[in-house]
């Protein structure tokens, strides 16, 4: 099945995108993936139950975070109460290494999001700051790329031996989908998406034209 | 094609494309009737000194592109908002096109929501955003 692992609804201050019309888009353009994650900047959403928005159309819709750290931006899987009291979701300058640390002692997994990109990429620190401690997955399809950022992960995580994953960085409806990543195993709930991507299997999957 | 009724709007509707004039000229034209006559916007050279690819397109003349786009598909609707998230500049002298999509549609209120975005040749998304229209 195939998930787009990376976007955001109108509970992110950048974000214009209602779940329902994601769902409604999915379906409508017959698009091929399964479900998607909720990766909200700076926080993590505990309050909106998608359930029956996920049964009426047929998706998985699984909640995660998006933080930031030194390095850039991190998508983080596997949020609970407990892992928001350890740091500070809503701070601009988490450290990557304590964050990447703090959610496997939690049971989550860190992955830092279009790390080719200028800024708030990872890759774009690493000559300044060095190669960081825990990475092992990265985002190597974001659908918001521009220039040669793909690449750039890509090429780094090859080198470096990271995994990749795929999202969309969607903020409106009719960007969502445009990368995903596919898994052997269903995944239905937050807990099978953490397992399979602890356990590495997964593809990173690309859509743009 | 130009739509007569917002009401005959469905979910998932394209809007037809538009291909925004986004030459040296027409920026440099529009950043002084503005008065925003900064080289950035009018000189490909100054704007490559601050660190651009080259001049950029106002990001109000972007947004009045979008309005454009919205009446050519739509004249008798009402742009009640207009809601743009600039990713990346709108280089002058480069292809771009705008799509828009129909992505939300409130009956009760007459309110149909459309997704914008700013798309260079490349099909790199500059600026993206939504638009409400009764």
């Amino acid at each position: 099945m195939i998930l787009d692992l990376h976007t955001h609804s109108i509970k992110s201050d950048d974000g214009r995108a209602k779940v329902e019309n994601y769902c409604q888009w999915i379906r409508s353009k017959e698009m091929p993936i399964d479900g998607f994650v909720l990766t909200e900047h700076r926080q993590h959403d505990f309050e909106s139950d998608y359930s029956s928005l996920a049964a009426k159309h047929g998706l998985v819709i699984l909640k995660g975070s998006e933080v930031e750290t030194e390095y850039g931006h991190v998508l983080v899987f596997g949020v609970t109460e407990s892992l928001t009291q350890a740091f500070d979701f809503s701070s601009i300058n988490l450290s990557l290494e304590s964050v990447i640390e703090t959610c496997e002692a939690h049971g989550a997994v860190a992955v830092p999001c279009h790390p080719g990109r200028p800024r708030v990429g990872m890759f774009a620190h690493t000559e300044e700051l060095g190669v960081p401690n825990g990475v092992k997955i990265v985002e190597i399809f974001n659908g918001g790329s521009r220039d040669n950022e793909d690449q750039i992960a890509i090429d780094n995580a090859e080198n470096l031996g990271y995994q990749g994953i795929g999202g969309s960085d969607s903020h409106i409806v009719s960007h969502i989908g445009r990368c995903g990543t596919a898994f052997t195993n269903d995944i239905n709930e937050m807990a099978d998406l953490v397992s399979a991507l602890q356990a590495g299997e997964f593809k990173a999957i690309n859509f743009k034209h | 094609m130009a739509i007569k009724k917002l009401d005959e709007v469905e979910f998932g509707v394209d809007l037809p494309t538009f291909i925004p004039d986004t030459s040296l000229a027409i920026t440099t034209e529009f950043a002084k009737l503005i008065g925003w006559n900064a080289p950035r916007f009018t000189d490909h050279e100054a704007a490559k000194k601050e660190g651009l690819a080259g001049a950029m397109a106002p990001g109000v003349l972007s947004q009045g592109y979008l309005v454009a786009m919205i009446h050519n598909w739509a004249p008798v609707a009402e742009v009640l908002a207009v809601d743009t998230i600039f990713r990346a500049p709108v280089i002058a002298d480069e292809a771009h096109t705008i799509t828009g999509v129909v992505t939300d549609i409130d009956e009760e209120n007459a309110k149909v929501e459309i997704d914008l975005t700013v798309a260079n040749e490349k099909g790199e998304t500059r600026v993206f955003g939504t638009a409400t229209v009764k």
